[in-house]
């Protein structure tokens, strides 16, 4: 993992600094909320439903064990005692008193974490692959370039206020794994054909009222070149993007309306600061080295020998057990003597994503005993142990079955990406977490979750599509009609990896659905693929061979409340 | 970076004031002799002039005076001197000490160790430093 040298944590004790001088200023009167707002956002702190609520940077999803406690003291000395990892590899809390906040920000410096650019109109945190440096089909290594990324845009002066929010996205390997097509900006590790490492830079893809998928502007950008190509982006976007329309402010419209002008201008840009203003970014083999140097495996789990019997010690229920959630859980590590384990956050009792302090503490336990130390957030909203032995699987699933963390589901219907929803967000139409709780109490037996097998169904509550529902197999949109919830679904959506390529947003199915209809609706959609499936197809392939129309008429069937609507 | 309060200010017609859409590279020619170039910030939260001083800075290699107008707060000072204003008018009801001490929570502009990227101040990022 990437270790702060002094410059580093010198600039978030002055940022945090910074930030308690502005709190000071909001609180004694002399910086209304208009001005305090872009201030506060800018360190992750929203004023939400309830209480403001904070979110915390994890830069490319990798996060220390001792940082996962911090987190966990942070949730019990200032929140009420739990947090709530997203979809974008950041942690939430929605429980703290905005006065105490500064306190938060200086206690996370101490630890190396900060709500720098976790929201506003500004380059937000930098996503990646939660299998980062670890997956076998890694064409390079994307977290140099990620933590190079993160201090060229963290507190660049030129791109603070942008026409709207900015998001890049990294992949390392040849899946997509980090839904490349739905950023503001996706890289792609890639070689040229005389094996010169770069990238592939897609751009302008994103959700909310309008999804669309990032048109792809540079076949091949060599590696040196990402700052100075960024910065030509940026550029063209802050001085272009429109300002008038907080709909159509994201890059993706400023894409879609110039298309080829766009792509021109951009690299228009990138030769002047190339060839004009001496092309100053340009990453030097000494810093990528001098970065690369603190994404080396861990040596304590190299050459990790012990005993391969897996199993050794299991009782026959134990070893079916084991089975399954090595089945689910466990996948496949560039060093064969390795696995990542997947602990899922999707258990009944607690919405999707959500950790006690006592689930991240005993997450951090996991991670210091099996996993060096180092953990990750996928995107998934679930946590990975990324160094696991082989040999010391059965161990880990035993400590992890006692801390709840070992439900088999990693891919499956019960895997529900959930933004928080209606009941903490202000911005949100609808709850997110009661469709969620329905589908997991619906949803109990493992055996009949393995027979629907692999589906994502994500859940957002309102437009702004934190729950990802453009990109879900089922997707469900909270919309608020007279007060009450209701929810679209919609069906077909895929986030560009290997099981749903390509990536692109689903269809609706029809009117809405009331709150009690919604997971009656979702059985009755899941029931059809079960009746209509062909040998070996998967949901999402069954969606794409019959169309959306059975769906639809099984979900149509289930209405009582919304049945006049539809008649 | 030098503050100013409204009544203090030169009279705009001293300077060239550009209107925050306008393109700065095309205007090179008109620009180029210009003692004063004022750019505005209709709102505080509408980031263009930011860009078009980095680019009169940088790529035009400006050497008068850029001044920001319009809706111009304390909090914006690190902003402006990184991206290459000298001055700024603050609308009203905003101090200049507090814009003076928003400059020192990162050290000083153009200071060696203490951003990571470079601005029109200092124009290498941090990696490229010691060789710059």
């Amino acid at each position: 993992m990437y270790q702060y040298n002094d410059t580093d944590q010198r600039l978030i004790v002055a940022r945090a600094a910074q930030y308690r001088d502005q709190l000071q200023r909001h609180l004694a009167g002399a910086l209304d909320e208009d001005a305090f707002k872009p201030l506060r956002l800018q360190n992750g702190w929203y004023i939400q439903r309830h209480a403001p609520m904070l979110r915390v940077a994890i830069p490319y999803g990798a996060l220390a064990a001792r940082q996962l406690r911090a987190l966990g003291d942070v949730a019990d000395a200032f929140d009420r005692g739990y947090a709530h990892f997203t979809t974008r590899q950041n942690v939430q809390f929605n429980w703290i008193a905005l006065e105490r906040s500064a306190d938060v920000m200086d206690g996370l410096a101490r630890v190396q974490m900060h709500g720098i650019q976790t929201s506003g109109n500004c380059i937000r945190n930098i996503t990646t692959d939660a299998l980062a440096g670890v997956a076998p089909d890694e064409v390079a290594d994307p977290r140099p370039f990620c933590e190079i990324l993160r201090q060229w845009s963290t507190l660049h002066p030129e791109f603070a206020f942008l026409p709207r929010k900015f998001k890049i996205a990294v992949s390392g390997a040849l899946e997509d794994r980090v839904a490349a097509g739905w950023y503001d900006v996706g890289l792609h590790l890639t070689r040229d054909t005389a094996g010169n490492l770069g990238f592939r830079v897609q751009a302008g893809g994103g959700m909310g009222r309008t999804p669309i998928i990032g048109s792809v502007i540079r076949d091949f950008l060599p590696w040196q070149e990402l700052l100075n190509y960024c910065e030509a982006i940026l550029r063209v976007y802050n001085s272009y993007g429109r300002r008038d329309n907080l709909w159509k402010a994201r890059i993706k419209i400023l894409v879609r309306s110039e298309g080829e002008r766009f792509v021109a201008a951009v690299e228009r840009e990138f030769a002047a600061i190339r060839d004009e203003d001496g092309g100053a970014h340009r990453i030097t083999e000494a810093e990528y080295t001098r970065v690369a140097a603190h994404f080396v495996a861990p040596a304590e789990r190299q050459h990790a020998a012990g005993d391969a019997s897996a199993e050794a010690g299991l009782d026959a229920a134990a070893q079916r057990a084991f089975a399954l959630w090595a089945g689910r859980n466990v996948r496949a590590h560039r060093d064969p003597q390795l696995r990542v384990v997947t602990l899922s956050l999707k258990r009944a009792g607690q919405a999707p994503g959500d950790v006690t302090s006592a689930q991240m503490r005993a997450a951090a336990d996991l991670a210091d005993r099996f996993s060096a130390g180092e953990l990750r957030v996928s995107h998934q909203q679930n946590l990975l142990l990324p160094w696991v032995r082989a040999a010391e699987l059965p161990q880990l699933w035993r400590q992890a079955r006692a801390a709840g963390f070992a439900t088999p589901n990693i891919g499956l219907l019960t895997d529900i990406i959930a933004c928080p929803g209606g009941d903490f967000c202000g911005l949100a139409n609808a709850r997110s977490i009661p469709v969620a709780a329905g589908v997991l109490a619906r949803y109990g037996d493992i055996a009949e979750l393995l027979d629907i097998g692999d589906i994502d169904l994500n859940i957002s509550g309102c437009i702004n599509s934190c729950g990802h529902h453009h990109s879900g197999h089922i997707g469900v949109l909270g919309v608020d009609k007279d007060g009450a919830e209701w929810y679209q679904i919609t069906l077909g959506g895929a986030d560009g990896s290997a099981r749903a390529q390509p990536a692109g947003p689903g269809k609706i199915i029809g009117p809405s659905f009331a709150a009690d209809e919604v997971v009656d609706a979702i059985e009755a959609i899941v029931d059809v693929y079960l009746e209509r499936r062909a040998e070996g197809e998967r949901f999402i392939e069954s969606v794409r061979r019959l169309g959306v129309a059975p769906f639809a008429a099984a979900a149509n069937a289930v209405r009582h409340q919304t049945a006049e609507v539809t008649s | 970076m030098k503050f100013l309060i409204e009544h203090q200010a030169d009279a705009p017609q001293e300077g060239r004031l550009l209107d925050n859409a306008a393109d700065v590279l095309a205007l090179d020619g008109q620009l180029r002799g210009a003692a004063l170039i004022l750019l505005q910030f209709p709102k505080w939260t509408d980031g263009r002039a930011y860009t078009q001083a980095a680019l009169l800075r940088r790529r035009l290699r400006f050497r008068g005076e850029i001044r920001a107008v319009g809706d111009v707060r304390v909090d914006m000072a690190p902003l402006l001197a990184r991206t290459g204003f000298d001055s700024a008018v603050l609308r009203d009801g905003q101090d200049p000490q507090a814009a003076e001490s928003a400059l020192r929570f990162f050290g000083p502009a153009g200071a060696a160790d203490t951003y990571y990227q470079g601005d029109a101040v200092q124009t290498h990022p941090l990696f490229a430093r010691s060789a710059a």
